[in-house]
């Protein structure tokens, strides 16, 4: 208001709506996409950099390394991305991913229950269980879902190294091996790969081609505003948090499949990768804004990212993860100023 | 009335006030202040004095200027012409943080309280007493604070949280430490509209009191007998000028009414002015029923009923009870007793979902809370009913494609769908949410202020948008705070005043005046 009026006073005549030449309109549909084109301009710089950097970035064998590396995480981040749509967060998935793990294993080995392979639909259930108390303590009850995924992630925790005695369990479902294995591959892709690939394409079909998926934009971008058109924002936020667990819970069943044993005490540091992925390929922390799309793309950033600083020769391995969170810091920088770019666009359309 | 005219060219900057006090020299006077927005004037070469301990009430409708005139004062704004004069000096605001420097304190309908701080840490929000070394001087502050508070009448545990008192309670707070803060000049705007009776004169106590220190008040309100009740003088603004400032003294509230409504010629011209003869009651059926409904410290057996294609006009001021009503019934807030009847079956909508699919359909008059600004128009209209119109998959074409109708009949600028909402402005927004609305004929459609901040061009064509509506059938309620809306289109009028049905006009003729003495 206060600004309005000064500059009603300042300039009397001023006429920002001059139209712009043709020859611009390249610019403002970049600027308008530039939530989606910022993170690919990283992702392309990237690829090139490593590409001329490293000998061995472009092999198959390496491209097939990155899809591996990523995909568990890519999984995760799937359902990390309903939640930050929706302006919530969910600090447990790693406790939870962990967890399900640890229970499909022990179910698989059967000190106490044996259920063989019915043990992945069963620790997949549990996973959706958790996610229905998540879920119904922040958006029922009014837990910040900051605090509630926190106290989650360490009853998860809790729980997985009860389970466990807080001992890895050194076998697993065959059918997860087979999953998570390096070479199992369909025309020289990994299974694994196509398998990360298939929920992040259901999950974009969920966000943008179901009425849920609008609802969660909706209320991500503007909760009261759902709230008066009818839209069941409590529902909507409770059941982001239950695809979210259940996301996790797949993703702690590819990693003891590559891994070949569950371990209690592992798998701790995909929070941050997830959540870091996810973030960095655009999609707001207040909510409403970004997408599936973003995700990939963020995805693959960080998978070239931590993949490519290890293939550069000349660098002391120590200082590798601080360079790595330096260019995360450096592509976050980028996204924030395309941000801005992509406001003053749209604003003045 | 025979001052009336008078008082009118006074308005002109030249002429003299009604001879007053003439000893007492104004702590502040403004002098032929003037603002401009755009095109559009708020304040037209306005003269105000406030006298050092007077209680200088301030009315006028809504958009009369007060506000402006307010903001001014507060350094919000600063005028285009004209000259402000403070204790004899002429200034010129930049920032209110410079008002308050010279003393000049506002008190704001929406209380800044924080609710879990202490009593006493509220009255010293921003000058916490200190001692040598820096710290906080707790001792001092409570002492200080229950000394302060103690002289405006408020004898409590200063140690004890905000949130413990009542919202009279925490106004108190508010102007002690407006007033400890230093301020000679204190601006209520609109304080008593949410409190109880009890508490109002409780209030009037405590501005009887800072007036005998010595500290000058403008008392901003709709209600006129608390204008009456404490003012010693009162300003009368309309169409952002200055109509009169009269001595409170056998000043009635049909006085003042008549002051703010005026009866200058283009008013006259619209008939709604002298008044409107309401049609007689339709014979329709009844669609939506309430009795006795109440919900605690809000709204107090208020019963109604609409019928199919009429519109039922609820006029009252800010802080009626309106809004509550209308909230209870799409479902957002629960009643605490009373009946809702739709299609005479007992309903109780416990969610806006719920409340959405029997029919029921409501604009706020929260623009905030109804527009999503970073996404695009389509996508604002199809929501509430995006089942009904994609079925299982989302399709932007066909979304689209009935917005692209909905825009059109509804008078969205620019009509394009796919522009994002935050681009209209707010008057375009409103029909935005309207539209919204319209994807599937409702049953019950309550709007809330849906003209606000409308000009006259978008306002027209939104009414007669509700009028179709209404020939649709659509029961239809409408909620005003401006009389000449809920006159021009209503069946039939309830005035709303603190909580509560006031009076029900139907079939009769109705003016201005006498729905806002029932306000």
């Amino acid at each position: 208001m206060v600004q309005q009026s000064t500059q009603g006073v300042a300039t009397p005549s001023g006429d920002p709506g001059v139209q712009r030449p043709g020859s611009q309109s390249v610019l403002a549909w970049a600027s308008r996409n530039a939530r989606l084109l910022a993170p690919l301009l990283t992702l392309i710089c990237m690829v090139i950099f490593f590409s001329f950097a490293t000998e061995v970035f472009l092999t198959t064998q390496n491209l097939q390394n990155i899809v591996t590396q990523i995909a568990p995480i890519a999984v995760a981040a799937t359902g990390v991305t309903f939640v930050l749509l929706c302006a919530e967060i969910d600090l447990s998935i790693a406790s939870v991913a962990t967890f399900t793990g640890v229970m499909a294993a022990w179910l698989w080995v059967g000190d106490v229950f044996a259920l063989g392979n019915w043990g992945i639909p069963v620790s997949i259930l549990i996973a959706a269980a958790i996610g229905v108390l998540n879920g119904y303590m922040v958006a029922y009850i009014g837990i910040p879902s900051f605090m509630m995924t926190l106290a989650m992630l360490t009853i998860a925790r809790g729980m997985s190294v009860f389970v466990s005695s807080g001992k890895p369990i050194f076998e697993v479902p065959p059918v997860l091996k087979q999953l998570g294995s390096v070479s199992s591959q369909v025309f020289g892709i990994p299974v694994i790969g196509i398998f990360a690939v298939a929920v992040l394409i259901l999950g974009e079909f969920v966000l943008s081609y179901t009425k849920f998926g609008r609802y969660v934009y909706m209320t991500g971008a503007n909760r009261e505003a759902a709230e008066m058109s009818g839209v069941n924002t409590r529902q909507v936020v409770m059941l982001s948090l239950v695809i979210s667990a259940v996301t996790a819970g797949l993703t702690g069943l590819l990693f003891i499949g590559r891994l070949s044993s569950a371990n209690p005490s592992s798998g701790e540091d995909i929070l941050i990768s997830t959540i870091a992925a996810v973030v960095l390929g655009g999609t707001s922390l207040f909510g409403g804004e970004g997408g599936m799309r973003n995700t990939i793309l963020g995805l693959l950033i960080f998978g070239v990212l931590s993949n490519g600083l290890n293939l550069l020769p000349n660098i002391p391995i120590t200082f590798k993860q601080a360079l790595q969170g330096i260019v995360l810091l450096a592509a976050l920088l980028l996204n924030v100023f395309a941000l801005r770019i992509e406001r003053v666009q749209t604003r003045n359309e | 009335m025979a001052g009336t005219e008078a008082t009118e060219s006074a308005a002109r900057p030249t002429l003299p006030l009604p001879p007053l006090d003439a000893a007492a020299e104004p702590i502040l006077a403004f002098r032929g202040v003037t603002k401009r927005f755009g095109g559009a004037t708020a304040l037209d070469s306005v003269d105000f004095e406030l006298l050092p301990g007077e209680i200088h009430g301030l009315v006028g409708e809504n958009g009369a200027g007060k506000s402006t005139l307010m903001k001014i004062l507060s350094g919000v704004h600063t005028p285009d012409e004209g000259k402000m004069i403070l204790r004899g000096e002429a200034v010129q605001f930049t920032s209110p943080a410079e008002a308050k420097a010279r003393g000049i304190g506002v008190i704001y309908q929406e209380l800044s309280c924080m609710p879990a701080l202490s009593i006493a840490e509220n009255v010293f929000l921003g000058s916490q007493p200190t001692n040598r070394s820096g710290l906080i001087n707790w001792k001092q502050m409570r002492r200080d604070a229950s000394h302060h508070l103690g002289s405006l009448g408020i004898d409590v545990d200063v140690s004890s949280p905000a949130a413990t008192l009542s919202l009279g309670g925490q106004q108190l707070v508010e102007i002690a430490r407006v007033v400890f803060s230093g301020a000679s000049i204190i601006v209520l705007d609109e304080p008593t509209s949410a409190l109880s009776g009890p508490e109002a004169l409780r209030l009037f106590r405590a501005m009887d009191e800072l007036k005998a220190r010595g500290t000058s008040l403008v008392f901003i309100s709709h209600f006129l007998e608390d204008v009456l009740a404490v003012s010693d003088r009162v300003t009368v603004l309309k169409n952002s000028r200055k109509v009169a400032t009269l001595k409170n003294e056998g000043l009635t509230k049909q006085h003042l009414i008549q002051l703010m409504i005026g009866h200058d010629a283009d008013a006259l011209a619209e008939s709604y002015v002298g008044g409107v003869t309401l049609p007689p009651p339709s014979q329709a059926e009844t669609v939506l029923q309430v009795e006795g409904l109440t919900q605690a410290g809000s709204f107090h057996d208020v019963s109604f009923a609409v019928r199919k294609g009429e519109i039922l006009g609820i006029f009252g001021n800010l802080g009626a009870g309106m809004t509550e009503v209308a909230r209870v019934l799409f479902g957002r807030e629960r009643a605490t007793s009373g009946a809702i009847r739709l299609d005479n079956r007992l309903i109780a909508p416990k969610s806006t979902r719920a409340a959405k699919q029997m029919g029921i359909a409501y604009l706020s008059e929260n623009r905030r809370a109804t527009i999503f600004p970073r996404h695009e128009i389509f996508k604002n209209i199809t929501l509430a009913h995006l089942d009904q119109i994609v079925g299982g998959i989302v399709r932007e074409k066909r979304e689209i494609a009935i917005s692209t109708d909905l825009v059109q009949r509804t008078g969205v600028r620019p009509p394009s769908p796919t522009l994002r909402a935050g681009n209209l402005s707010g008057g375009n927004q409103q029909k935005v949410v309207l539209a919204k609305w319209l994807t599937v004929q409702p049953k019950v459609l309550i709007l809330n202020e849906p003209t606000r901040g409308m000009d006259v061009g978008a306002k027209r064509e939104v009414l007669d948008l509700i009028q179709a509506l209404r020939a649709e059938g659509v029961a239809i309620i409408l909620i005003s705070t401006e009389p000449e809306t809920v006159l021009a289109e209503s069946d039939r009028i309830l005035v709303m005043s603190k909580g509560q049905i006031t009076k029900a006009f139907a079939g009769e003729r109705v003016s201005k005046d006498l729905l806002m003495n029932y306000a």
